[in-house]
């Protein structure tokens, strides 16, 4: 899947999608003994460009929560079926430095802690140039319509 | 270790992993912990499953057998002690 098709599973858009490229696809699928718990690791990386230009930088800092989320929906969940389903279900343990600054490129990277049913946990980080400037845990849900319509 | 030892382990694992914010000894052994009972829900169920995995060494590979195990800590001790013989 290239990069535009794999975006196009995403049903966010401007200004609410915040993942513009994958990096690095995910390694995921079953552990070794079969078991329910996945490994899993991917980049992503996401310019704040379009919402700098709308508000002069990302409104919050919960939004690069949003952001991992994205990048996890896309990484786990990155076929038509099932990119398009789902949504942030929770965050754990989350802080963030600070905002996103304009024009910034950030890196994501996301790694699939485990799962149960339709529940999906995510260990994400999201780097600036100098470094980590959000860590934390999210829970996406998979294949059950948003009532906002989306992560 | 036994199950007297055991129990009180599941209860200090449901009540970290999960953050809550009570005695673990008030736990009934053979309250629900879903629904009525603790008030769990399903991302809690995550939780449970992967400190399950991280500090006892179990997975829990089907979500069936997650739903019945995590009905009571008792449900929970039976499939650590099942888990631990197999």
């Amino acid at each position: 899947m290239n990069n535009e098709a794999r975006l196009a599973t995403l049903p966010h858009a401007y200004p609410f999608r915040f993942v513009d490229a994958v990096v690095r696809p995910a390694d995921a699928g079953l552990d070794a003994a079969g078991g329910g718990v996945w490994k899993g690791e991917a980049l992503a990386r996401v310019s704040a460009n379009a919402r700098a230009a709308a508000s002069g930088e990302w409104g919050s800092t919960l939004l690069l929560a949003e952001a991992i989320a994205q990048a996890a929906l896309l990484l786990q969940g990155g076929d038509p079926e099932t990119g398009r389903r789902g949504f942030l279900a929770g965050i754990d343990d989350f802080e963030a430095v600070r905002a996103p600054c304009a024009g910034e490129t950030l890196a994501i990277s996301v790694e699939l802690a485990g799962r149960f049913g339709a529940i999906l946990k995510f260990q994400g980080e999201v780097r600036g140039e100098e470094g980590s400037i959000a860590r934390g845990a999210v829970m996406v849900r998979r294949g059950e319509e948003s009532p906002h319509g989306g992560s | 270790m036994t199950r007297e030892n055991l129990a009180p382990r599941v209860k200090d694992l449901i009540v970290r992993r999960l953050k809550l914010d009570i005695d673990p000894s008030t736990i009934q052994d053979e309250a629900p912990l879903f629904g009525e009972g603790l008030g769990l829900d399903s991302i809690d169920a995550l939780e449970l499953v992967l400190g399950l995995e991280q500090e006892f060494g179990i997975k829990v590979q089907d979500e069936e057998v997650g739903v019945k195990a995590f009905a009571s800590v008792n449900a929970l001790c039976d499939f650590i002690e099942q888990k631990k013989i197999a």
